[in-house]
């Protein structure tokens, strides 16, 4: 019997190894053409807040280090060096050093050093002479006090307390390296980088073009000779493009499940993957203002939400349920379901929830002839608008007459910062599936991308005491009592977690979809058209 | 006017065609297309004003259960992707449409009539100065004119119907001008200012008569593009907002995405606004042909 | 004549000196902002960033002062920086013109050159068969949303040809630099082609009633010279109209249909610039097709004297 198996799992080996042998050699040349959903505001990554801007833009840069860009699952352990060598955490983990590679230069020709390390994260941290426009991602280096060189080839970050998860925020797509010798202004516009492909040219509202870096210090790569990016607005335009082959490939985590199965009736040899792109669609309440300042109202609203029929409708079916951190398998940091469930409205009873919801609006002094009315504010924006008309009909249950209001984008912040609406529905994209990212970003008191200005001391100590833990299961632990907390707190009730598809076509090689962020996995130096 | 105009055409037809129903069999059968038309816009006037009557469910009732499915004896038209009827949301979408119709229509049109009038015949420094405000208007293309005011406005019903009707008035004026002007050098105009009428006399109950038959046309092709207009709008996502059933929002993108998997979510309101704006334009001919003073003669 | 030509041209300035006024204050009128909208897409604010990058963009200068900036570059040929590309404006407009142009140009020959003739042939047999058909068929044209038209092209040729003429700047053959202007432009063109038909049919109608025509009929010209000298030559005079008209409402189409084509022209990227507040791309983008409008009238009402010497001018 035991031989029986290991001859199997022999075979299975051999037959594996058969499959890589039988791969074609990777073929140069050629250039990807991919449609782009919209016009990114500019190509400076530092300065975005949607990967819109890293999928035309990671090729033309590199990290100190980055997640292995064939691992669809990023985490610690899957993190590779890029421009550094090697790294090392100083025994308090307080200092992480890294080696840098000596042997890389811009797309200018000059060579790259230790003072470009310096220059990028002074400049995220606001300490420099020039500034970014615009800086979303300032709190990620809230820890870091300073970057310090040793020589051209070495840079050390030193942090204020230990900070496990800095490695993992350095190894997003959403951390390339600048150069110090061009200005910010420069790098939105006409961008440099070392990384595998130039920037050739950004026509706003049509075209994104780089081109093939022959001096890449990865010898031999890129083995595509560019990438031509169209920017398509509208969904059903890009589609058909994609399906009569115009494009190799669409924009990636961008097909909508619905869509996605007009692409395989259509374009039947297809590649598609679907994986979850770690963003949630989410409530925003304002609970500074009435009605939803009273807790039995936010907690009946939490217990009205039916997620799986949001599911079923948006997603048909292919939509995950969680709290903050997105959900298993895909995700790392997922409550577990016993856990889950404890979790008002979470429970599998939708009307046994609501029921309860009812009974708490009563108390509120709502009821079948008493009705809350209220707006539910959003943009004007399918994936924003769609979830909003279901939740309106839900709240139907529980004696809430809501009224869609549809907020253009410019005045959407505006609106938000105003605490000019009572419910709003929103997406909330995570780069990094690390909590670190998600807990200071969305609900520490201080953040800027805080929309909700949700606060709670108690529940800070613990992303301080989360962050510092070293240990990885105990650090688990504490992540899953704080997504817990945030949940019964109603503070910002999370409806589902999205997957999306990618498509491109079968002669495209060597293309990863990440299954835990939408935002990691565009360096394409190794992707190779078999043409 | 009308009814001299019709007296005089049934008495050509024949003496015993000049009472009751034998009437309007006679004109209907002589004005075939225009009675289609008046018929198709009547149903559609009566869909709309009955609309909560007739339809089956609640247009906005969000149902995950029959979501995409297809046309059948309980969703006559199917359902959308939220699983609405997409039947009673094209009866609720009728209010809609004919809303912004009749009323960026009717709002242009009178407008426009009475600066072109205006303009054409008084001449002078309100030609000037009217013909400055539709030369304005009129460089200024309408989608963005649309655009901006409500985005300025905020989208609403009553701001997507001044949104439409302001881009008519040059439209309207500028005809109706070129025409007055015309009608000004002819004959009979200059015998009722010889005979000593005065000139509002002779604006309204000469030159504005004989500027109608153009109008209408103008006004019922215009009536028809108003509806197209805000299908167009609501297309670049900037109509009568969400959760309102207009046609035009439910042939917008969301719903061409599913085009292939549910072609009646594309089908149906593309067909009551082809008919809608067809029976307009099939009414309005007829009316042309009844209306035109000069065919008197 | 002459004296009129200046009069018109001077008139010309007064409406373009119009439209920068209407057009800069409805712009600021809309609420938010270029740097409302930046700072949503770096998903926060930051009111003491927001200030500089208001300050920076010349946002936060009284309306007079940036009325007054604009049309001095303006007047020195400097249009300014797109807010969101930070380039030239005049270098992000110029290079979209000719495609609009082109795509306009097509639509109305299209129009004009189905339209007129068939309006012509429906008004000479009218009350015939063919006459029916033909209004049927203008009416119908009239009453299909062009987008939808467009959208429907597209997926016929995606599932019949397994192709699309969806833009490409650097057309491989003769056939799909054909197909990627004149489809869309088909799409575009159709509508106008049915309104033409029937301005052209109503005003040959008119005409044809007229009273110069009885007196030509009676003194026995032809029915084809009464028909296509003496009448056609009047009833092209609306028909002009609406052509010139339509410069402007195509404009309005080319946007939807640019869109679902994906056609990088001036159309689409007003609305793309509009939608991000970037005010130096739509007030300039505003001004060139206003200075177009502006102009194709002028044209018309040239057009005007030349064939109707029944209008005078100047009195």
């Amino acid at each position: 019997m035991r031989s029986v198996r290991a001859l199997a799992v022999a075979v299975l080996c051999w037959l594996s190894a058969y499959d890589v042998s039988l791969a074609e050699q990777p073929k140069s040349g050629g250039i990807l053409k991919m449609y782009h959903r919209d016009s990114p505001g500019s190509a400076s990554i530092h300065e975005g807040a949607s990967y819109s801007f890293n999928v035309p833009f990671m090729p033309v840069f590199n990290n100190l280090v980055i997640f292995n860009q064939h691992v669809a699952q990023n985490s610690v352990d899957t993190i590779v060096p890029e421009l550094a060598e090697s790294w090392a955490w100083s025994d308090d983990k307080k200092k992480l050093t890294f080696k840098l590679r000596n042997d890389v230069k811009w797309h200018d020709g000059k060579p790259f050093t230790s003072a470009d390390v310096k220059c990028t994260f002074d400049l995220l941290m606001g300490k420099s002479q020039q500034k970014f426009r615009q800086n979303p991602r300032k709190s990620w280096y809230d820890q870091v006090n300073d970057v310090t060189i040793n020589g051209d080839y070495e840079a050390s970050f030193n942090l204020k307390r230990p900070q496990p998860a800095l490695l993992s925020l350095l190894a997003s797509g959403y951390s390339p390296i600048y150069p110090c010798h061009v200005s910010p202004a420069e790098m939105r516009t006409k961008p440099v980088g070392t990384g595998p492909f130039k920037f050739v040219e950004f026509k706003a509202n049509e075209s994104i073009k780089l081109t093939k870096n022959p001096d890449y210090f990865r010898k031999g790569l890129p083995y595509l000779d560019g990438i031509e990016f169209t920017i398509v607005t509208n969904r059903s335009t890009a589609i058909l493009g994609f399906v009569s082959g115009k494009f190799d490939m669409t924009f990636p985590t961008e097909v909508s499940i619905p869509l996605l199965k007009d692409v395989k009736s259509q374009a039947p040899n297809a590649v598609c993957v679907v994986e979850p792109s770690n963003v949630s669609t989410n409530i925003i309440i304002n609970s500074s203002a009435p009605p939803f300042d009273n807790l039995d109202i936010r907690r009946a609203l939490a217990l009205a939400i039916d997620r799986k029929a949001f599911i079923s409708i948006l997603f048909e079916g292919q939509a995950d349920i969680g709290g903050t951190m997105q959900p298993a398998p895909a995700g790392l940091w997922a409550m577990p379901k016993e856990i889950l469930e404890t979790i008002p409205g979470y429970g599998p009873d939708v009307n046994a929830n609501r029921e309860h919801a009812r009974k708490l609006m009563q108390k509120a002094g709502y009821g079948p002839d008493k009705h809350l009315q209220i707006k539910v504010s959003t943009r004007n924006i399918p994936i924003y608008r769609d979830p909003a008309i279901i939740l309106i009909d839900q709240l139907k249950t529980i004696y809430i007459d809501a009224e869609l209001d549809v907020v253009d984008t410019a005045q959407w912040f505006p609106k938000v910062a105003r605490k000019d609406y009572s419910l709003g529905l929103n997406l909330t994209g995570n780069a990094v599936d690390e909590p670190d990212q998600s807990f200071y970003e969305n609900y520490s008191c201080d953040s800027e991308r805080n929309y909700t200005n949700y606060c709670n001391r108690e529940i800070e100590k613990l992303f301080d005491q989360q962050s510092a833990e070293t240990d990885a299961d105990k650090r688990k632990k504490l992540v899953w009592e704080i997504d817990k907390k945030l949940q019964e707190d109603v503070a910002r009730p999370i409806i589902l977690h999205s997957r999306t598809g990618t498509c491109w076509q079968p002669y495209v090689k060597n293309v990863t979809v990440m299954s835990n962020s939408s935002y990691n996995g565009y360096r394409y130096e190794d992707v190779w058209m078999d043409k | 006017m009308a009814v001299i105009n019709f007296d005089a055409e049934l008495k050509r037809a024949g003496a015993d065609a000049t009472h009751g129903w034998r009437r309007l069999t006679f004109l209907a059968q002589r004005y075939l297309l225009g009675t289609i038309g008046l018929v198709i816009m009547v149903l559609f006037v009566a869909m709309a004003l009955s609309a909560d009557l007739i339809s089956r469910y609640d247009p906005l009732a969000v149902d995950s259960a029959h979501r995409l499915a297809a046309p059948d004896a309980l969703h006559w038209f199917g359902t959308d992707s939220f699983g609405r009827d997409v039947w009673s949301r094209i009866i609720h979408g009728a209010r809609i449409s004919l809303a912004v119709g009749l009323g960026s229509t009717a709002l242009g049109a009178s407008i426009g009539v009475i600066v072109g009038l205006a303009s054409g015949y008084l001449s002078g420094w309100v030609d000037l100065l009217f013909q400055r405000i539709t030369d304005i208007l009129q460089s200024l293309p309408l989608l963005v004119l649309a655009l901006v005011m409500t985005a300025a406005l905020g989208p609403s019903l009553p701001n997507v119907i001044i949104a439409i009707a302001i881009p008519l008035i040059p439209t309207v004026a500028r005809v109706i001008r070129a025409n007055t002007l015309a009608l000004r050098e002819l004959p009979f105009v200059e015998a009722a200012k010889s005979i000593g009428m005065s000139e509002m006399r002779i604006a309204f109950r000469h030159v504005l008569p004989n500027t109608l038959a153009p109008l209408i046309v103008l006004a019922t092709a215009q009536l028809g593009s108003t509806i197209l207009t805000e299908a167009s709008l609501s297309f670049l996502g900037l109509g009568i907002p969400e959760p309102y059933p207009s046609w035009g929002r439910m042939l917008s993108e969301s719903a061409a995405e599913y085009v292939r998997v549910a072609p009646w979510l594309v089908i149906f309101p593309g067909i009551a606004i082809s008919l809608a704006v067809f029976g307009t334009n099939l009414f309005g001919d007829a009316l042309r042909d009844i209306l035109d003073p000069r065919q008197r003669g | 004549m002459l004296a009129y030509i200046v009069r018109r041209l001077f008139l010309m300035l007064v409406t373009l000196f119009g439209i920068s006024v209407i057009i800069f204050v409805l712009l600021r009128v809309v609420p938010g902002n270029i740097v409302d909208i930046l700072f949503d897409a770096a998903g926060y604010v930051d009111p003491a960033d927001k200030a500089n990058l208001e300050k920076e963009l010349g946002l936060s200068d009284p309306i007079v002062v940036q009325y007054l900036k604009w049309i001095g570059g303006l007047l020195h040929g400097d249009l300014g920086y797109s807010y969101v590309s930070e380039k030239p404006a005049l270098q992000e407009i110029l290079p979209r013109i000719p495609i609009t142009a082109k795509l306009a140009g097509l639509a109305l020959l299209f129009s004009a050159s189905i339209g007129i003739p068939l309006g012509v042939l429906s008004a000479v047999h009218q009350g015939t068969r063919l006459d029916y058909a033909l209004r049927v068929v203008s009416l119908s044209g009239l009453s299909l949303p062009s987008f939808w038209l467009g959208l429907l092209i597209l997926m016929a040729s995606v599932s019949m040809l397994g192709w699309m003429p969806i833009y490409n700047p650097n057309p491989q053959t003769w056939a799909e630099a054909f197909a990627i202007y004149c489809i869309p432009a088909m799409a575009v063109g159709f509508r106008s082609a049915a309104l033409t038909m029937r301005i052209t049919r109503s005003s040959m109608l008119e005409i044809l009633r007229q009273d110069f025509i009885r007196t030509a009929r009676a003194k026995g010209a032809s029915e084809a010279s009464v028909n296509y000298h003496h009448a056609l030559k009047n009833a092209v005079l609306p028909v002009i109209t609406v052509i010139g008209i339509e410069a402007a409402f195509l404009i309005g189409g080319l946007i939807v249909t640019e869109t679902v084509f994906n056609i990088p022209g001036i159309a689409r990227f007003l609305v793309e610039a509009l939608r991000w507040r970037d005010y130096p791309i739509v007030q300039n983008l505003v001004m060139f097709i206003a200075v177009v409008v502006v102009v194709v009238n002028f044209a018309v009402d040239m057009l005007y004297a030349a064939i109707d010497p029944r209008i005078r001018f100047g009195d």
